[in-house]
């Protein structure tokens, strides 16, 4: 397969994080055991990679340098890139790593200069900070515009109570963004930094059938005290400007980042065919190349759609619909390798087991089909989606 | 405070439990006290009839699996058609359990079970279930037939977990039980090893 073509840096990029990813199987492995392995495999290059991605330049350092390059990886293409080329190695083990991920997309959106520089300066300290990015809730998913958490005024502070689910990681972070309502209606959402050690802040792991690295959580807020400027954007953006569109923002910027996950396991689930059936032929061999296109066609369209949101151009209908073409091609490629692989392939190679059950996580994270389906429909019916 | 235990709660290892029991029936139909071995050599079934298994991966040791001598072609033929039924009756509870859940949430002040997106990938299983059984119904059943009616059950049961959001992968959720009824049509329903080629590569 030929790879996309690439500006000069980021192939530059992409052939080091490439390097990196090499090793990360045996971890990748153990993590899926036990989720909290990864506490032990943070000596790796993957994982400082995972841990400075996104963070300004300014605040480390030493940061990712290549030959002539610095990256801090705020761009959303070098963002992709990497995080395809990371879970290319294994995707629990990418998501198990400490670093910004969401949560810093979103103080980035929401954040004033000084929030900016609080979270940023603790990320960029020698000691594995693990952060979370908390939307979802039990009784309404990810609909950001009907979230039920609470903020209510508490003297010059606030209270913060309610649950959140399915959140990557809570679980083991020191720090969170934790999305809530203040007051009815879209003006009434707030984004509010959390420091999991205040108290009435708990969360606890829930068991998945696979990404058992992506630490998947449950958040209960029982009265947690928020300070005002603990609220994003409290004092500089009007509330038009705040909550809701950092919860849009992040998720527009990160659907290319997860599309990036699922096509580097796809990558790796073909590649593990090839290794181990060198010699398809027919039917079988024809299924393969089938899906080979397919994941060159869809790695070309999310760079392509990463480049635009670099270069400003957010186009929400594209974005769901990569995001929707790289989750069910992941799962279409798992299930063809558990048949490509021949009988009982799923119970005597673990590597595929193991990914067969992980493809399955891209369907909900940062939305569902169906959500994407419907931006989707909204781009046809304004005539942007394939213009 | 955090906790990070990942002990599954009691009724979703009855869940488990039970279906480890129906596995047992479809062995039992095929092989009075015994179990019967897939064609590749393995078999599968709850940890109470293999207690020398090897635990099966992502069944919270409620099944075992063994290395045996495949089964001849009656007994294979038997289990075949019992593990299809038994994969048809999973996804049949999945999607009812799916339509229970969705009439219970709300969206914007309606139920979820309005929304046309919603009802047509319900019927989409439905559909599905409602051509599958036929096909289970008809005479002279083929190895063949039961592996293209086993494709067709996981592909709705993809889609039926659709339904279900971020639970569907939740250890508690419905992922894990039709994730067992795919790993066992993997084992036991397979084609054989695809055909190959010298010096394709």
């Amino acid at each position: 397969m030929s790879e996309p073509q690439l500006p000069r840096r980021t192939e530059v990029l992409r052939a080091h994080v490439r390097d990196a990813a090499a090793e990360l199987r045996d971890a990748g492995m153990e993590i899926d055991r036990d989720p909290t392995a990864i506490d032990r495999w943070l000596h790796l290059p993957a994982a400082g990679i995972m841990r400075l991605s996104t963070i300004p330049v300014e605040y480390l350092d030493a940061p990712l340098r290549i030959g002539e390059h610095t990256y801090d990886l705020r761009s959303c293409l070098e963002h992709t890139v990497t995080i395809e080329e990371l879970s290319y190695g294994d995707a629990g083990f990418m998501l198990a790593c400490p670093g910004p991920l969401m949560s810093g997309v979103a103080v980035d959106a929401l954040g004033d200069d000084k929030q900016r520089h609080a979270y940023y300066e603790q990320l960029s300290r020698p000691e594995a900070t693990w952060t979370f990015f908390g939307l979802t809730e039990p009784a309404k998913g990810s609909a950001a515009t009907e979230l039920e958490t609470a903020l209510t005024p508490d003297g010059d502070g606030f209270r913060l109570s309610g649950a959140k689910r399915y959140v990557g990681n809570a679980a083991f972070a020191r720090l969170g963004v934790v999305f809530c309502r203040r007051a009815p209606g879209p003006l009434g959402i707030e984004a509010v930094l959390v420091d999991t050690r205040d108290p009435g802040f708990r969360a606890e792991l829930i068991p998945t059938v696979g990404m058992r690295g992506a630490r998947i959580s449950a958040l209960t807020l029982d009265g947690v005290r928020i300070e005002r400027e603990q609220v994003l954007g409290y004092d500089t953006l009007r509330p038009s400007r705040r909550g809701l569109v950092g919860a849009i923002r992040t998720l527009q910027r990160f659907r290319p980042v997860l599309a990036g996950t699922a096509l580097g396991l796809t990558r790796a689930v073909l590649d593990h065919v090839r290794r181990e059936r060198p010699a398809l032929a027919g039917a079988a061999r024809a299924r393969l190349e089938d899906l080979r296109d397919r994941l060159e066609a869809t790695r070309r369209q999310n760079y392509d759609i990463a480049s635009a949101i670099d270069a400003g151009k957010v186009r929400s209908d594209r974005i769901a619909g990569v995001k929707t073409r790289a989750a069910e091609l992941a799962e279409r490629a798992t299930l063809a390798a558990a048949d490509l692989l021949g009988p009982a392939s799923l119970l005597e190679d673990p590597w595929l087991d193991k990914l067969y059950r992980d493809a399955r996580a891209f369907e909900f994270m940062e939305g569902t089909g169906h959500i994407q389906r419907l931006a989707v429909f909204q781009g046809v019916a304004k005539h942007t989606f394939l213009a | 405070m955090t906790t990070t235990d990942t002990t599954l709660p009691a009724p979703v290892l009855g869940w488990l439990e039970t279906f480890a029991g129906e596995l047992d029936d479809c062995h039992e139909q095929a092989a009075p006290g015994g179990t019967v071995p897939s064609p590749a050599g393995w078999t599968i079934a709850s940890v109470r009839r293999l207690p020398a298994g090897t635990p099966v991966p992502g069944t919270s040791d409620t099944l075992a699996a063994v290395r045996d001598e495949p089964a001849g072609d009656r007994a294979a033929q038997v289990f075949g058609d019992a593990l299809v039924r038994l994969h048809w009756r999973l996804l049949r509870d999945v999607l009812d359990g799916a339509v229970s859940r969705l009439d219970g949430r709300t969206s914007e002040g309606a139920p979820l079970l309005g929304r046309q997106l919603v009802r047509g990938t319900i019927a989409d299983v439905a559909l599905a279930l409602s051509e599958t059984r036929d096909l289970l119904g008809l005479p002279r059943p083929t190895a063949e037939r039961r592996r293209r009616i086993h494709r067709d059950l996981v592909a709705a049961g993809r889609t039926a977990l659709g339904l279900y959001g971020a639970s569907s992968f939740a250890a508690e959720g419905p992922g894990r039980l039709l994730y067992a009824a795919e790993l066992l049509g993997n084992t036991y329903l397979h084609a054989g090893e695809p055909e190959e080629g010298a010096g394709r590569e």
